[in-house]
């Protein structure tokens, strides 16, 4: 190939390529490879025409390949999120915020999708790539962003952990030291398979929400109101300084850039290929929908508390559970605590992974849940060793964790557009994308989303430095 | 050579004969590394990946203006929650 624009890529080892080829790779096998092809092998099996009727088949497949799209939405319905969610319901009601969230969750889809794309493809993480393709100074940039964003949005995980089970009277160390150990005993099963369906049996927990919502008798109509009006807007308009912080920290609850390192990541690592593409778009898109309702279900529950003029600004996790005691009940409460508790916990697990990826995409060194401790110290070592440390500040007396809270889901927005412009600079790449390059309509929606993440963060800096220019108070 | 690594299915999902192996054979995978060869794509390997790379990319102009820009935007932004932070902390005290 003589286009100077295409990858240097050498070629590896195919398995046709002769004896001497054949066999550096065949001993060259690692336990990595062996399970991911265990995992190849049954979805060749669940795709062969047989005995079993079209949709078995068609459930059987999907079955084996959704997993990252769902873990990545639902584990970005974390601790912070949700109670950027339970803020907003209470501060504001059912209104413009309902189809709001909606739209930020279609726009997470739009960007994660890209992601699936990326990752079947060219079985790469996210990092590899960035530094692959831009270089060791683009790539450090973009790692610095996500080494703070993750270990600050880590701290608030273990926060709602302690939160949702302070609300039971769990001490913070019982607490915390919990989480810590099933983070750390779900890695045992050093199998990316297992590591994901125990995460996905955790998140959808995060459905705790949705009988929360019901227990405070919503008014549908109200709600469906909101969904085809936007209203009622919030009063004082969207630039009112809290209002704005509450639309930051809802955008930050959807889109992040830790999502997009994971997604792809753990693609990579599940072993998807071009083919699973759709599969990996389903698998999205059911994770989208998942959120979406789970977030949307927080904003209803929470909702009584504006109804009833109940001032929840400075509420902090267990404190909303707390307040809506009175007005869901003991159940509709204790619901609530588990959900920000289980929207802590696996967060934790998939945040911490996103780094330890990251990590050893850019080291270059094993960076696989299929590889047992002993070959991939490092990789664990940095799991293991963000989530402990997040875990321990959060133990820290006199920690300064309300704030951490506060500007963990603005930071978001605001690392948010330049991880966007990588993605999109990769993905619109053929030398890298082949035939899967984005199309104009994705391309557009990428644009809109990082126009309007650029906005917000400008208005947020307008808000800071001068709190009076856009009508609020300070 | 110059080339982008695989994207058409593994061998094996591409129905081209293979050495021994079925689709149900999943047990012993261990000690039959032409099956593993076969249902993976050759850039799905661990070698294979380490001894490929994507070389670098030729960034045009106004894509390093927008990489610049975005990266002064982070800073920028990035000052403003520190100033807002202290701000609230001060406020605080």
């Amino acid at each position: 190939m003589s286009d100077s624009s295409l990858p240097r890529v050498q070629s590896p080892p195919q398995a046709g390529d002769g004896p001497a080829a054949s066999d550096t790779i065949e001993g060259s096998i690692t336990h990595e490879d062996i399970d991911r092809a265990r995992d190849r092998l049954a979805v060749a099996r669940a795709r062969e025409p047989g005995a079993s009727p079209g949709y078995v088949r068609w459930l059987r497949l999907s079955w084996l390949l959704i997993g990252p799209g769902v873990l990545v939405f639902l584990g970005e319905n974390d601790a912070p999120s949700m109670l950027s969610y339970a803020a907003t319901g209470a501060q504001f009601g059912i209104g413009f915020f309902v189809p709001f969230v909606l739209l930020t969750f279609l726009m997470g889809f739009v960007v994660q999708e890209m992601t699936v794309r990326l990752g079947a493809v060219t079985h790469r993480g996210h990092a590899e790539l960035i530094f692959d393709r831009f270089g060791r100074f683009w790539g450090r940039f973009a790692m610095g962003d996500l080494v703070v964003g993750n270990f600050l949005t880590l701290v608030t995980e273990f926060i709602g952990v302690r939160a949702g089970l302070g609300f039971f009277g769990v001490p913070p160390l019982i607490a915390v030291g919990g989480a810590m150990v099933l983070v750390f005993g779900v890695l045992l099963t050093h199998r990316y398979w297992t590591w994901e369906r125990i995460a996905l049996g955790l998140a959808i927990f995060n459905g705790l929400f949705v009988p929360a919502a019901l227990l405070a008798h919503p008014r549908w109509g109200m709600i469906g109101h909101a969904f085809l009006t936007w209203a009622p807007m919030p009063a004082g308009g969207l630039f009112k300084p809290d209002t704005f912080l509450i639309i930051m920290a809802d955008i930050g609850a959807t889109v992040t850039p830790w999502m997009l390192f994971f997604q792809q990541s753990a693609v990579a690592d599940k072993g998807l290929q071009a083919r699973d593409i759709r599969s990996g778009r389903i698998d999205t898109l059911l994770g989208t929908l998942l959120a979406a309702t789970f977030g949307i279900a927080t904003i209803v529950a929470t909702a009584p508390l504006f109804a009833k003029g109940i001032n929840a600004s400075d509420y902090q996790a267990a404190q909303f559970a707390q307040a809506l005691q009175p007005l869901i009940g003991r159940v509709g409460a204790t619901l609530f605590a588990l959900g920000i508790f289980e929207a802590g916990l696996v967060a934790a697990m998939t945040i911490s992974t996103s780094s330890a990826y990251a990590f050893g995409e850019v080291f270059g060194t094993p960076h696989s849940l299929n590889r047992p401790l002993r070959e991939s110290w490092g990789f664990y070592a940095v799991l293991l060793g963000s989530a402990f440390a997040a875990g321990a500040v959060v133990l820290v007396p006199h920690a300064p964790l309300e704030y951490i809270v506060l500007i963990v889901n603005v930071i978001a927005v605001l690392a948010m557009p330049p991880a966007l412009l990588f993605l999109v600079l990769l993905v619109n790449d053929p030398a890298v994308m082949g035939e899967h390059t984005n199309g104009p309509w994705a391309n557009g929606a990428v644009l809109i989303a990082t126009v309007l993440l650029i906005l917000a963060g400008l208005g947020f800096g307008l808000t800071t430095v001068f709190p009076k220019l856009l009508g609020g108070g300070g | 050579m110059e080339a982008r690594l695989g994207t058409l299915g593994s061998a094996f999902e591409r129905g081209e004969p293979q050495a021994s192996a079925g689709p149900t054979e999943t047990r012993d995978l261990e000690h039959r590394p032409e099956t593993v060869l076969s249902v993976l794509e050759a850039d799905q390997l661990f070698a294979a990946k380490r001894q490929a790379r994507f070389g670098r990319a030729q960034l045009s102009g106004g894509a390093r203006v927008l990489l610049w820009g975005l990266r002064a935007y982070v800073i920028a932004m990035f000052f403003m929650v520190a100033m807002q932070v202290v701000h609230t902390v001060h406020g605080g005290h």
